[in-house]
């Protein structure tokens, strides 16, 4: 059968053709097709592992911006804590101080008062010794040569009445 | 389903009309053997129904003279300058030529026949295959390519990593072109000669010159890459004396194997797709054989015929691809044999 003797003449171009078409391919093809294929490949494997590390890294970073924002807000909460007691120190300082200085002016108000007191009742006294006597001058005009018997009298007795009141 | 219903009452009645036509006319009985090996073999000029494509006849007669001219001039049994094409006999199909004594004789036959032209197709759309390809990468290194690229791309990278490299190591990178090339030759062949209309339509991977020359290819590139260690297995393998010495009974196997490996690849890709074509056109014959029963038979016969003959093509199609790769398989794992780390040989040595 025919199909089975192989044709001298296919065999030639087949070969012709073959031959051809591999040297083509071969010297012109493959080697640049392979080449970029493994060379993509690898750019893509760089790419992944250069985003692995970069994602890693990231992490890395936000871990520690949490840390630093976590102690950041102790730091603030301590501070605030810290002036909230300094705050309520200085109040009650200067409220002790307030009243210490209140005392004070009191007091000196009171002695001042005390004295202008005193002095008033001096003033007093004396006004009213004064008037007496002069009242007396006037009751005992004649008899009152020798006065200063009475006016002893007159003060001891206004000393009485001082220290009665 | 409406449509499906349809068409089947169609090819029915196609059917019946067809037979009725074929007992009325008294056309030659049709001969199933004779079709099929015509579709099969070879022909000078590419016929399809009453289309002739002419092509070269290129022959040499007795006296080494060259003769060219178009197939048109030897159809119908017409003869031109002296050739005729045998009609039967050793050289049926055939340019024939009869010499001064008037015995029948083959010249030199370098047409291109219709295989020869699809040969040169099979080139032509590897060519478009691989070469826009190369330029998307020349153009846009870092790309993906798409469409018919993303598919060559795909196949490639297959092929190439998950195969050669494996199989050849360090190789790989010298052996590629040649395996590639020898995959995608193959792969575009057998679904070219699926196709039923002009560009396709040859059975040329079923045709044993075709797989003779591939399998020579394998066979050289194998033999001229062999190793000292490859060698040495063959002439001096590593068995018991006697069985190598006085008479040598193990080199002459080894020696036998060497020939068989290739020779095995030629016959399954040659039997595989022969196969394939053959089951695709004796299905198809049924209807023709059984168009001499009757319409109803015929029709059934069509329904059932063309059914097959479609299974069959989903399963040649499947077969073109595990055909090509297993010759492709095969060829690199014989260069790998052949190419033996010197590494391991030297340690094995040593040890």
């Amino acid at each position: 059968m025919g199909l089975f003797k192989p044709e001298i003449g296919l065999v030639f171009w087949m070969l012709v053709a073959f031959l051809i078409i591999l040297f083509i391919l071969a010297k012109y093809a493959w080697p640049v097709i392979i080449q970029s294929i493994e060379q993509r490949a690898e750019f893509i494997d760089k790419g992944v592992r250069y985003t692995r590390e970069a994602q890693q890294r990231l992490e890395e970073v936000d871990q520690k911006v949490q840390e630093i924002l976590a102690e950041a807000h102790q730091k603030q909460l301590l501070s605030l804590q810290e002036t909230e007691r300094m705050k309520k120190e200085m109040v009650e300082k200067a409220k002790q101080e307030a009243a210490g200085e209140v005392k004070k002016m009191l007091e000196e108000a009171k002695i001042s008062v005390e004295r202008m007191k005193r002095d008033a009742e001096g003033q007093l006294k004396q006004q009213v010794s004064r008037l007496s006597l002069e009242i007396a001058e006037k009751v005992l005009r004649k008899d009152l040569a020798q006065d200063t018997a009475q006016m002893e009298l007159v003060g001891k007795m206004l000393e009485e009445l001082e220290t009665k009141s | 389903m409406k449509w499906m219903k349809f068409l089947l009452g169609i090819s029915l009645f196609w059917g019946t009309v067809c037979g009725v036509k074929a007992e009325e006319t008294t056309e030659p009985a049709f001969e199933p053997r004779k079709t099929i090996f015509e579709h099969l073999g070879d022909e000078y000029g590419w016929n399809m129904g009453r289309w002739h494509l002419p092509l070269p006849v290129i022959v040499t007669d007795a006296a080494g003279q060259w003769h060219v001219f178009s197939s048109a001039r030897l159809l119908e049994q017409q003869e031109y300058e002296g050739f005729f094409i045998a009609s039967e006999g050793e050289y049926e199909g055939k340019v024939v030529c009869r010499d001064a004594s008037g015995a029948l004789y083959r010249p030199w036959d370098f047409s291109i026949t219709k295989n020869v032209l699809a040969l040169f197709i099979c080139v032509l759309v590897l060519c478009w295959l691989v070469f826009p390809l190369k330029t998307w990468y020349k153009k846009k290194p870092y790309e993906a390519p798409r469409k018919v690229r993303g598919i060559m791309e795909y196949g490639i990278s297959m092929l190439y990593q998950d195969l050669i490299v494996p199989v050849l190591g360090k190789d790989a990178r010298r052996f590629a072109p040649y395996l590639l090339t020898l995959f995608f030759f193959i792969l575009v062949m057998n679904l070219l000669g699926l196709i039923v209309i002009f560009p396709g339509g040859a059975n040329l991977a079923g045709n044993l010159a075709i797989t003779f020359v591939l399998a020579l290819c394998t066979f050289v590139v194998v033999n001229f890459s062999g190793r000292k260690a490859y060698w040495k297995d063959i002439f001096w393998p590593d068995v018991p004396t006697w069985l190598k010495c006085p008479v040598p009974m193990m080199p002459v196997i080894e020696l036998f194997g060497v020939f068989t490996k290739p020779m095995a690849l030629m016959i399954r890709l040659f039997a595989n797709m022969l196969g394939g074509h053959l089951i695709t056109l004796v299905l198809i014959s049924l209807i023709f054989i059984f168009a001499a029963m009757g319409p109803v038979v015929t029709g059934g016969a069509t329904v059932v015929a063309v059914f097959f003959a479609v299974f069959m093509g989903c399963i040649d199609l499947l077969i073109c691809f595990i055909q090509a790769y297993v010759f492709m398989l095969l060829s690199a794992i014989f260069i790998s044999l052949a190419r033996p780390e010197e590494e391991q040989e030297s340690k094995k040595l040593s040890e």
